[in-house]
Order: C-alpha cells, then structure tokens, then sequence
C-alpha cells in the first residue's frame, strides 16, 4: 500500500512486541492484531552459534 | 540469599519479565529480583547488578528468574514468578483470555487489511522481522533500538523501492491519522502534518500545538539516525513528500536535532519546492531568519508557537515575541518562590526534552554534565553519579537495558531524586512528567513519592521543578497528574523550554 494510502486510511496495525501499545491501539478503536512473537528455536541456536564462532569459543 | 531458576526454552518479550520483577519487588523481604532471557546482554546487566550466575549453561531461549531474599519466603517468590508469568495479575480476565496468533502469517489471516507493523521485540530480531513485514507489503514503525545501523540502510533503501515508510529504528513515537503508535498523545486532529527524528520532541510540540488549540493529523517519526549522512534521511524525505502531496495537510513541521548538512540541504530544497508552508524545529540549530513560507526554530515551545501562528495566518514574529515575554516572566516567578544556593540536577525521561533543557541551561548557567551531554568534554564519568549542574537521560541504552523505559516507570529515577537531595549543594531538581499512550499509568504519582520523602527530610532547601507533557484526553488526564506534583509543592512550568528556564533563575 502506498503511504498515501496509509495516510488516507489509516494504520491497521500488526503488533509484534511490547502487547501494551496492542491495547492502548484498541482504547483508540485502531483496526490492530497482536502478534504472541517468540524467536524461533532454530534463530535462537544459530545465533548463539554464531556468536560462540565469532568470540572463538566451542563450536 | 540469592536464588537462580533457568527455565530451558521459553520466551517473554521484556517488558512482561519485568513488570513481573516490579511485582516482585513489592513484596516484603525481597532484596532485589529480576527476570531476562538469556542472551549475552542480559547476563552481563545481571551479573553487573550483583547476580551470580557463574557456572550456568545459558542459552538466548532460556529464562533466568534471579532472586535475593530472606531465606524462609524465597522459594515461594520463585513460585510467585511463574505465577505471575502465567496469570500477570495486571492482566484482566478478559485480556488474558484473548487469542493472539504466534506469527505475522497467523496475524495476516485474522487481518489481511493490515497496512502498517509496529515493531517493538529485542533488537537483535527486530531487523530481520521488520524485512518480513516489508516483503508483505506493509509499511514499519521500528520502536525497537539496537538495530545496527547497516541494517536501518538496507531496511530504508528496500523500503523505499517498494513505496513504504520505515518509521525508526528507535522510533518511540508516530501519529497516522490521528492514530497513536507507540508513545503518543491524544491531541486533537488538525491541519499539521509532522515529520520528527526525535519522539519526544515530537510529542512536546504536539502537546504545546494542542494547547493552542492546532491539531496534528500526522506524525511520522523517523528514528534519530534518519537524519545522518549515513542514512542520508531516506524516512524524512518520504515523510515530507507524502506530506506535501496530502491535501488536508496545510503547514508541514519538521522537529529533530540539527541534520547533517547535506540532509538539511535536500529537505530544505523539497521544502522550497512543494511550496507549502514548513516550519523547521531543529533544536539547537543554527539557521536563522525565515523565508517564508519556510520557518526556522530552534526550541520545542517556539516551533509549536511559530506553527500555530502559520496554521492561524498570523505573525510568526509576534508568537516569538509573546514567548519571550513569557520567559522575561520566569524571573519574577522565580524571585516569588525565592532563589536557592547550588546545583541544578535535571532527571529526565525524554531524550529531546533532556537535549533542550541542556541548550537552555547551558546559556544560563554555563556547562551542563550529562550522560548525553552537548559537549563530550562535559560526559560524566559515571551516569550515577552527578557533577555540577547536571542532567541525565534516563531514557539512554545504559538505563533502559534490563529496566523498562522511564517514561514506562518513573522508579528508577524517582529513587535518584531522593540521592540527589541528599547532597548539600543541591538546590534546584527539574524533571519532566511525559504522558500519553504507552506511558505509565501515573507517573505523577511514582515521582511526588519520592519527593514527599525528600520534602521531609530537607524541608524547602531544595526546589523542585517540573513539566508535565501532556493533555487532558490522556489516558492519566493531564489535570490530574499536575495536581498530584503540586499537592507535594512542585513548581509546575508550562512546556519542557520554560520549565529548564525557570529551574535555572531559581539559583543564585
């Protein structure tokens, strides 16, 4: 969508974090879906290996 | 005692972790308490707070729940923890029954209308979730901070070739349509549209343009970094085009520090172009003397009081100069509440706010020490520790790292008020008091705490000043919260720029 549209019609929001800014969204009658986000396990391992790899830990 | 608890394989977002810590705290004989994933940064803040944790296999998908307490209640506040993480008792039935999906595809189906994510999870995900959104068509708000600033260029220039915004990172504030993203003020809507690379800068002219009865239509934040060379202000220059091109926009304002010169060449230039009257808050800049329909400012007060003045078609210069009349005003306000001996200690939760209170002080009062300083000659040593006339941002990484933002919870800083007074040579503390969305529910309230206790033990040898950025439609209701700060004798100014004045004469 174009921002002129954005502006035109305004947000319709995804929420993906901090669930308060979900709820002061709803108190404005905002269009808004909150996300329950959690890293994947699989992103969580990668990046602690990568790390271990880059501080030249165990691998 | 101390007691660690690892939870394998779960995830909080950190806000959740430490309301729960807050909750914790409260109850008699806990010591300290705090809860964090795993991950390097969280360690290294926990272990600094006094947490052992040597000898833990730790994994990023780990929970830490980290407790010191008498030795006969401790277990029990372990179990407490995962109560509470289970059943958060500021959750009402209601909210802790909703269904909220596990992922943007699941948030998609339930609202396949979406047009904009607002983005607020741990920096180290945040970039490549904000690149998800992007590739599904939606425009970004990036509350998130620590995102590396490579991956802000690739974001925006991705962005940008696709039509959308990216608002951020460490974008704290936006307004669409008179829609409040993140922290925002419930001011009314009206012909101003606004691009800002500082959030509360953004909602300090907001707030004095409501006061003046001028209404914001949009926001559009950029994040602090939009406006450097690097960046090269790819959000601001979208922003101020789609601005322009709105029709129920009439004046445009653009608020932030000073850009690099080449950013405050193009934006000036499409400015000069679009022919639509702008005014330019860059705070502490060095622009001087308008070319209408462009306006240059350089404090908070001044551009909402310059913009309304555009917006009402009258003059630009008079609204100056009734602001200054005002701030001559300040002195004999100042001799009415007596002056004091000593330092100044500013504690703030706004960066901007903070920023401009130190340009206002520093010409009153000479060099400002901060955290944050306007001169790194001037940085403290130790953020905790005060030196002279002095301000800190408690809004800055080193203090919202494990700890929820100030202007989310205003104790951290309160219990710094009640150190700073005990210091013989302080005279004046200033404060600001940000509400709106997003914010506490009575910050008021957590900082006239501390105050009293200070007002006990030093009586009036010190004065505190303070200024509530805020309207009555917010959800603390702007009226209510004053009256809280004054009922404990706070000296209340009018806007963020009159308050640090004010706090400066008040010294001898």
């Amino acid at each position: 969508m174009a921002i002129k549209d954005l502006l035109a019609n305004g947000p319709i929001v995804v929420n993906i974090g901090i669930e308060q800014f979900y709820h002061d969204l709803k108190k404005q009658d905002a269009k808004v879906v909150h996300v329950d986000w959690r890293p994947s396990a699989l992103k969580s391992d990668l990046l602690s290996k990568l790390r271990k790899l880059r501080e030249g830990g165990a691998n | 005692m101390q007691r660690v608890e690892v939870v394998r394989g779960v995830y909080y977002d950190s806000v959740s972790l430490m309301r729960v810590a807050q909750e914790l705290t409260k109850i008699d004989g806990v010591i300290d308490a705090t809860l964090n994933m795993a991950t390097e940064a969280n360690i290294k803040i926990m272990s600094a707070a006094g947490f052992d944790l040597s000898g833990l296999d730790l994994r990023p998908s780990d929970l830490v729940i980290a407790v010191k307490a008498n030795e006969e209640i401790i277990d029990g506040i372990i179990a407490k923890a995962k109560e509470y993480l289970s059943n958060p008792p500021w959750k009402t039935t209601e909210i802790s029954q909703q269904y909220f999906p596990k992922s943007l595809n699941g948030a998609l189906s339930m609202l396949p209308e979406a047009n904009l994510a607002l983005i607020s999870i741990a920096g180290q995900y945040a970039g490549d979730e904000a690149m998800e959104c992007l590739n599904k068509g939606l425009h970004v708000m990036l509350y998130s901070d620590n995102v590396s600033l490579e991956k802000e260029i690739e974001l925006k220039k991705i962005a940008k070739e696709r039509g959308l915004l990216v608002m951020g990172p460490d974008c704290g504030t936006a307004v669409v349509k008179g829609i409040g993203l993140g922290f925002a003020n419930a001011c009314p809507l009206g012909p101003v549209g606004m691009v800002a690379a500082a959030g509360t800068g953004l909602q300090e002219v907001h707030v004095q343009l409501a006061h003046r009865g001028i209404g914001v239509l949009h926001a559009i934040g950029t994040g602090g970094r939009d406006v450097k060379e690097a960046v090269g202000g790819i959000t601001s220059l979208m922003g101020i085009e789609a601005l322009l091109e709105n029709d129920d926009v009439k004046v445009i304002v653009m608020v932030g520090k000073p850009p690099a010169p080449e950013v405050e060449k193009k934006i000036f230039q499409r400015l000069v172009s679009g022919n639509k009257p702008a005014v330019l808050g860059y705070i502490g800049g060095e622009l001087e003397g308008d070319r209408p329909p462009i306006y240059f400012c350089k404090e908070l007060e001044e551009t909402a009081a310059v913009t309304a003045a555009v917006v009402n078609g009258t003059d630009p210069d008079l609204a100056r100069k009734d602001l200054n009349l005002k701030y001559e005003h300040l002195k004999e306000l100042a001799s009415h509440f007596g002056k004091r001996k000593g330092y100044l200690r500013g504690l703030y939760s706004g960066g901007t706010l903070c920023y401009e209170a130190q340009l206002v002080a520093s010409k009153l009062l000479g060099p400002i020490y901060s955290n944050a300083p306007l001169d790194e000659r001037y940085k403290l040593p130790d953020s905790l520790k005060s030196i002279g006339n002095c301000m800190v941002d408690y809004g800055e990484d080193e203090f919202t790292q494990g700890r929820l933002h100030p202007m989310m919870d205003s104790s951290f800083r309160a219990k710094r008020m009640i150190e700073e007074a005990k210091e013989n040579e302080v005279g004046v503390i200033l404060f600001d008091c940000v509400l709106g969305y997003g914010c506490h529910e009575s910050p008021a309230e957590q900082l006239a705490s501390a105050i009293s206790q200070v007002k006990r033990e030093v009586g009036d040898r010190i004065i505190f000043v303070g200024y509530v950025c805020g309207v009555e439609a917010d959800p603390q209701i702007a009226s209510s919260q004053r009256k809280i700060l004054e009922d404990v004798g706070v000296v209340l100014a009018d806007s963020n720029a009159q308050a640090a004045r004010l706090a400066c004469l008040l010294l001898q």
